[in-house]
């Protein structure tokens, strides 16, 4: 055993002193690089899900706003749709009121044209019957040869105007 | 350009061992530099190296993070990349919480055990050195180099070999404790309760005997793997490197032999060197994964 140890140049000071060196690089390793890196490694992932995750919200947000938006325009699309329709509702309740009120007036001019025909009528037929009436007279007196008192010139009249509105 | 070209090739272990027109004569054993008596007996040529490649690695991984940016650098980007691939394969292995844990000696482990043995195939490792016959410097006829492979001295793999031993162990008595751990080795396997777990006591105290040699011979297994590959890779390369001279060629055929017959292993070697860094550091975690396992019996036993 001692013989083999030997051959292979196997030695405590020589082993201690290979132990210490890998010691050292161990110790080198781990104090500047094993732990910058794990925690780089680890601050680069840490970074990475929190991008991930804005990522994800900025997302959910647009979805959001986009639904948002088309609610907005969906309402807005409505509300458009309800005011032409109040509009043209509006419009055609007005034209029917106009329309209505001229219906009225144009009656009211008839029924006025008719009542200022009616008096020009009755105005032109008292005219007539009088003037009839005076014509009946004259001619009455004309023909018979007399003079005519108020008596006769009213009976004259009334039997006149009478024949008239049988006629 | 040519005679620096040539002068470059006889610092390759193969040009140098088949210009000593012999076989590879690679010693089985680390050489002190200042020789057996000195105060500096210790510094093998190994040693040497060592810590070379430890003052490339603290070099190159000062360097790259001495300022680390969110967005990393060029090195930096090196650095981070190797280390996270190797945080993921521990981490396959053996979980979040024990992988955490494990991880820095896992990283070193490999890291070292790579950078070592790939350092160990440059020019002038192996081939620049004393002759203690000649008396001086040689780059043909070396027998003490001043560079010699720090991962093909055993002093340093069975340190290592070690020194995962003791943190193996620290880490499993953490997880299991020291009652669980004995459990785990003596205790019945594959949830055996009830009289057959009693009848099978003593069969299982000699299976966990039987571990226990196994678990003790570990550091052997592992740092002679390590020495035997690369001490086999030197010896290739200086072998591959004299066929040429063992062939009778000579001139410009032997010297074309000789960068003809090494390349293709250089490149094995290149291979073999990352796979040992990567072969020693996952049966480390696989050690560490076996005993900190917790089994289903004892799982429910914990439970309550």
């Amino acid at each position: 055993m001692g013989k083999i140890l030997h051959d292979l140049g196997i030695d405590t000071v020589k082993l201690t002193a290979q132990i210490i060196i890998f010691f050292i690089v161990y110790l080198v390793l781990k104090r500047f690089a094993f732990g910058p890196v794990t925690e780089m490694l680890e601050e680069r992932r840490r970074r990475i899900a929190e991008g991930e995750e804005n990522l994800k919200q900025i997302k959910d947000n647009l979805s959001t706003s986009e639904a948002q938006a088309a609610a907005a325009m969906q309402k807005a699309n409505a509300d458009a749709d309800r005011m032409v329709k109040e509009a043209r509702d509006a419009a055609a309740a007005a034209g029917e009121s106009e329309r209505q009120k001229a219906v009225s007036e144009a009656a009211d001019i008839i029924k006025k044209a008719r009542e200022a025909s009616e008096l020009e009528r009755s105005r032109i037929m008292a005219e007539l019957k009088r003037d009839f009436g005076r014509l009946v007279v004259d001619a009455t007196a004309r023909v018979s040869g007399k003079d005519l008192d108020d008596n006769d010139r009213s009976r004259l009249n009334s039997e006149a105007l009478a024949q008239i509105a049988n006629n | 350009m040519t005679r620096s070209f040539v002068a470059i090739l006889t610092l390759l272990p193969a040009v140098s061992a088949s210009a000593a027109g012999g076989g590879a004569a690679v010693p089985l054993d680390a050489k002190p530099l200042f020789g057996d008596q000195s105060l500096l007996s210790f510094l093998t040529n190994s040693i040497f190296v060592a810590l070379l490649v430890t003052g490339l690695i603290v070099w190159f991984v000062r360097g790259a993070m001495k300022n680390p940016q969110l967005k990393p650098g060029r090195k930096q980007n090196v650095v981070e990349y190797i280390i996270e691939f190797l945080y993921n394969q521990v981490e396959k292995i053996l979980g979040p919480k024990v992988g955490k844990q494990a991880f820095p000696l896992l990283a070193t482990l490999f890291i070292f055990i790579t950078v070592a043995n790939w350092c160990g195939l440059l020019p002038g490792v192996g081939t620049i050195g004393f002759n203690e016959h000649q008396e001086g410097w040689s780059t043909s006829h070396v027998e003490t180099p001043i560079l010699r492979p720090a991962t093909a001295d055993m002093n340093l793999t069975v340190g290592m070999a070690l020194a995962s031993f003791v943190v193996w162990f620290y880490i499993t008595i953490k997880e299991v404790g020291f009652w669980g751990f004995l459990v785990h080795i003596f205790g019945p396997k594959g949830g055996l309760k009830g009289g057959m777990g009693i009848a099978l006591i003593p069969i299982f105290f000699i299976v966990g005997l039987i571990e226990v040699v196994s678990i003790g011979v570990r550091p052997v297994t592992l740092s002679l793997r390590l020495y035997g590959n690369v001490f086999a890779g030197e010896n290739l390369l200086h072998s591959m490197g004299s066929l040429g001279s063992v062939l009778g060629m000579k001139g410009v055929i032997n010297f074309l032999s000789v960068i003809l017959f090494q390349l293709p292993f250089y490149f094995l070697e290149i291979l073999v060197g990352v796979l040992q860094g990567m072969v020693f550091a996952m049966l480390n975690a696989v050690f560490i994964k076996l005993s900190t396992t917790h089994e289903e019996g004892h799982d429910e036993s914990h439970a309550h």
